[in-house]
């Protein structure tokens, strides 16, 4: 899709690197320059500085910005606790709350002009979806050994050749489901917005949709989170 | 956050993927079909693996509906012991 205008990669154009006109380029560099990655870095940037600032030094009682760190961490906690059980949580709850800040952050900068959400490209959700699907087959293994095989036998010996397939069939399509949804939303909104700032931006038309947009990347950013922990949750426990 | 708010993400979460999930296991059925068909057999048994990997690509479908809504009523069946 073409984006109206992109800061860092016209900051990049200026320095001389060469920035792809489609959506991937064909040089390394290219690849590398590519928006949803530049943007992605700034996303990473922004997490690790504003943590930085904000957490530099942390004290009893906590000023405005530890404060707001607590809430927020202490809120996931709370819920991956009551969902997945404290043993699991202490053990994934880095990488899932890395995943629901960045998806949140990632969804919400692309609604400030002249940036995008790393999030609006296939790319960049299917490699959050790769990375969750394989922890949780490998949670799955550590939980139960071989038995976990018996997760895709279905209930009976009887059942096998017809259970086998459609739990696989069933298994994959998270891949794909939990990828194209986050993909599809935010690429919705971005499309939506630049083609209404394009046609009536002069007269606020795409205020409405932003509004909507706020509702549904921090949404959209809950919904993988919990899908996550449903899925931790699911490979964690004994087959039925 | 509030109780209401918390049940509303629960909902959003467990529903909200019904209908991709149950598009993606047709779509892997059917593709694992054709490749089957087409790569593997060499167009030697066209029509049949497309039609059986759709259905069981469909079985799989229905299949995770149920999931879904067996996982939700488990989650209310729990709080209800609460």
């Amino acid at each position: 899709m073409e984006h109206p205008i992109l800061f860092i990669s016209i900051i990049l154009e200026k320095l001389g690197l060469p920035i792809p006109h489609g959506p991937v380029g064909h040089g390394l560099i290219e690849q590398l320059t590519a928006p949803y990655m530049t943007y992605t870095w700034f996303t990473m940037i922004f997490l690790v500085v504003v943590g930085k600032l904000t957490l530099g030094n942390l004290e009893m009682v906590p000023g405005k910005g530890q404060n707001f760190w607590e809430i927020l961490i202490g809120g996931m906690d709370d819920f991956f606790v009551e969902n997945m059980g404290r043993e699991l949580t202490d053990k994934l709850f880095p990488m899932i709350a890395t995943f629901a800040l960045y998806i949140a952050v990632a969804n919400l900068i692309g609604l400030i002009p002249g940036f995008m959400s790393p999030t609006s490209s296939i790319n960049t959700t299917l490699a959050l979806t790769i990375i969750v699907w394989i922890t949780h087959h490998i949670i799955g293994i550590r939980a139960n050994g071989l038995a976990y095989v018996k997760h895709f036998l279905g209930p009976m010996p009887v059942l096998i050749p017809l259970m086998l397939p459609i739990e696989l069939i069933s298994n994959f399509a998270r891949l794909l489901s939990l990828s194209i949804r986050l993909f599809g939303n935010i690429m919705a909104k971005e499309t939506l917005l630049g083609i209404l700032f394009m046609l009536a931006g002069a007269y606020f038309a795409p205020l409405p949709i932003m509004v909507l947009g706020v509702l549904v990347s921090l949404v959209q950013a809950m919904v993988f989170v919990l899908l996550t922990v449903v899925y931790f949750t699911q490979s964690n426990e004994h087959a039925h | 956050m509030s109780k209401m708010s918390k049940e509303m993400i629960h909902l959003l979460g467990n529903y909200g993927h019904i209908g991709f999930t149950f598009v993606a296991a047709i779509f892997i059925g059917m593709g694992g079909g054709i490749l089957l068909d087409q790569k593997v057999f060499d167009d030697r048994t066209t029509p049949w693996f497309t039609f059986i990997g759709l259905a069981f690509g469909i079985a799989a479908g229905f299949k995770s509906l149920f999931d879904i809504i067996k996982q939700q009523n488990k989650e209310f069946n729990d709080k209800d012991k609460d």
